[in-house]
């Protein structure tokens, strides 16, 4: 090669490699223009939002797969509750509950009872109610509650109340088979347990020697069938029965064996027009032998009536709400003409139609809303009033048949712990009878 | 009236009503009803302990005035409210619902 040729060469090799490093050199120089300026702003903010998103991202994948993993723990324990209960009885008991639970529960009252009354004032040492409830699994039920009470002479009186085991059928049906309290009406069975009266006593005629059952033995079915928007309660009662008395009444409470042969049927159908108001109707018959002097046979063809029938109906509405409760109670019965011998005629005695008719109507307020202070909210005024009237039992008359008019103030120290206050006037209806006016004081517990 | 019946009755109107009124009010506050409802399990339905709280106020007190849930253990309860059941003649479904709420609620 000749040296002019090497010389082109080398030049054109150094215009080649060289001229672009000068070319690179000079434009770093030299300031960008204002289009490539704004393309590198803009390139570091994509930069800048790309990293953000990156950000987001993982986190977006995190709370993922943290939910992924509650849910899976969710459906594990699904499936293990699914696992433990498929097996299980129509009447299952709860976990951790043993196969026969129960409970003490009644209620206790004492008080004081003065007056414009015959007897002395008096300090009443009430009643002791034990009341003692054995389940076995959720199906049955034994209940049974005693009445623990002193005379006036000192003596205890005891008394069992009910004892009837309750067997659970279906979700509308339960049987009851004992000594129950009556179904009929609401007083006997639901309001008479001191702690729930709002009143010291039962109101005339539904107490002792009263128009009102307060116990029958035998056989009940009852619950509740639902009907549209409300309910339908029912109780219906086979028993022994009512049994004519020495004096020539009627024993309205369960006895532990029959007399005759006839037993009573009757019952109570509740139901609700409206969540509030619950109404309902009550209906027992029966026949009732006369009490037979075995030495003075009744002589055969006499005619005589020996047993006669025993009727009784009534009606019955209470209204609950809030801090209002109003009821009213109505019964009235009938026995027709009874030949029976009494402790005053013991050879025996044509006894006329016995009819008996007793209602009350009662009011209680709860002071929960009237004042800020807490003795006030703890305050119940309660009137109640009511009349007993029989005809066809002159004694029975005297002692019992009145108006009654009760007024008092109650004050809850708890829910089921209430101290009453009353007055109660007593208008005897049999001319002569000195009326009366009695000042009772009661302290109820129910437990 | 009787003239021994005045102090009578300031006396028992003192031992009734003054005396338990203080004894009450320094005694502790009665638990509200459905204070622990949140302790229930979460994999019950949560809305039977609602309509029991609901039935439990609306049946109970029909008859008595309603009882502090904290008065009873579960057990006591089951026991309770299936005497209530046949005395009140309540259906089987609200029954469910009552336990329900006062088991949850009783702080047992």
């Amino acid at each position: 090669m000749t040296c002019a040729k090497y010389r082109s060469v080398a030049l054109a090799t150094v215009a080649l490699i060289g001229l672009p490093a000068l070319a690179q050199e000079t434009q770093e120089q030299s300031p960008p223009d204002p289009q490539t300026a704004a393309l590198l702003e803009r390139i570091e903010q994509l930069e800048a939002e790309l990293a953000d998103l990156r950000g987001v991202v993982l986190q977006s994948t995190e709370t993922a797969s943290k939910a992924e993993a509650a849910a899976q723990d969710a459906v594990d324990r699904i499936a293990e509750v699914q696992d433990q209960t498929s097996p299980a009885p129509s009447y299952a008991v709860s976990p951790g509950m043993p196969d026969t639970k129960w409970h003490l529960a009644g209620y206790a009252d004492v008080g004081f009872v003065g007056g414009d009354t015959p007897g002395p004032d008096s300090f009443v040492s009430g009643k002791f109610n034990p009341a003692l409830h054995f389940q076995y699994k959720d199906f049955l039920l034994f209940e049974g509650e005693f009445e623990y009470a002193t005379t006036g002479d000192g003596e205890t009186e005891s008394e069992l109340e009910y004892s009837q085991i309750d067997l659970v059928l279906n979700d509308h049906t339960v049987l009851v088979v004992g000594k129950y309290l009556s179904p009929i009406g609401q007083f006997q069975e639901r309001l008479h347990p001191s702690w729930i009266n709002k009143v010291q006593g039962a109101p005339a005629g539904f107490g002792h020697d009263g128009v009102q059952p307060t116990s029958d033995t035998g056989v009940q079915l009852r619950g509740s069938i639902p009907a549209g928007v409300t309910r339908l309660t029912y109780a219906l009662a086979v028993g022994n029965g009512p049994r004519t008395t020495s004096e020539g009444g009627v024993e309205l409470m369960g006895m532990g064996s029959d007399d005759n042969s006839n037993k009573s049927v009757g019952g109570r159908i509740g139901f609700f027009p409206m969540p509030a108001l619950e109404v309902g109707g009550s209906y027992l018959t029966s026949r009732v032998d006369g009490i037979m002097n075995p030495d003075m046979p009744v002589p055969a063809g006499s005619g005589l009536p020996l047993d006669a029938r025993f009727q009784l109906w009534g009606v019955d509405a209470a209204y609950t709400k809030g801090p209002v409760a109003a009821r009213f109670e109505y019964l009235k019965s009938e026995r027709g003409k009874l030949f029976t011998a009494t402790d005053e005629e013991p050879d025996g005695v044509l006894l006329p139609d016995l009819k008996m008719e007793a209602w009350y109507g009662q009011l209680s307020y709860r002071l929960s809303g009237f004042s800020d202070s807490e003795f006030i909210h703890r305050l119940e005024p309660v009137v109640r009033y009511g009349e007993f009237s029989i005809s066809g039992h002159p004694e029975l008359e005297e002692e019992n048949a009145q108006n009654r008019l009760n007024a008092g103030l109650n004050y809850w120290l708890a829910p089921t712990i209430v101290a009453k206050a009353g007055l109660e006037w007593r208008d005897y209806t049999v001319p002569g009878v000195p009326d009366e006016t009695l000042i009772q004081f009661q302290l109820g517990y129910g437990f | 009236m009787k003239s021994c019946i005045f102090p009578a009755f300031t006396l028992a109107t003192i031992l009734l009503t003054g005396g338990p009124a203080a004894i009450a009010q320094s005694g502790p506050e009665e638990t509200p009803a459905a204070e622990s409802e949140a302790d229930t399990d979460p994999m019950q339905d949560p809305m039977q302990v609602v309509r029991g709280a609901k039935a439990w106020n609306e049946t109970c007190s029909r008859c008595h005035n309603l009882r502090s849930p904290s008065e009873l253990t579960d057990e006591e309860w089951d026991v309770s409210v299936t005497h209530m059941r046949v005395r009140g003649n309540l259906p089987a479904s609200d029954v469910r619902d009552i336990l329900a709420f006062l088991q949850a609620s009783n702080n047992q």
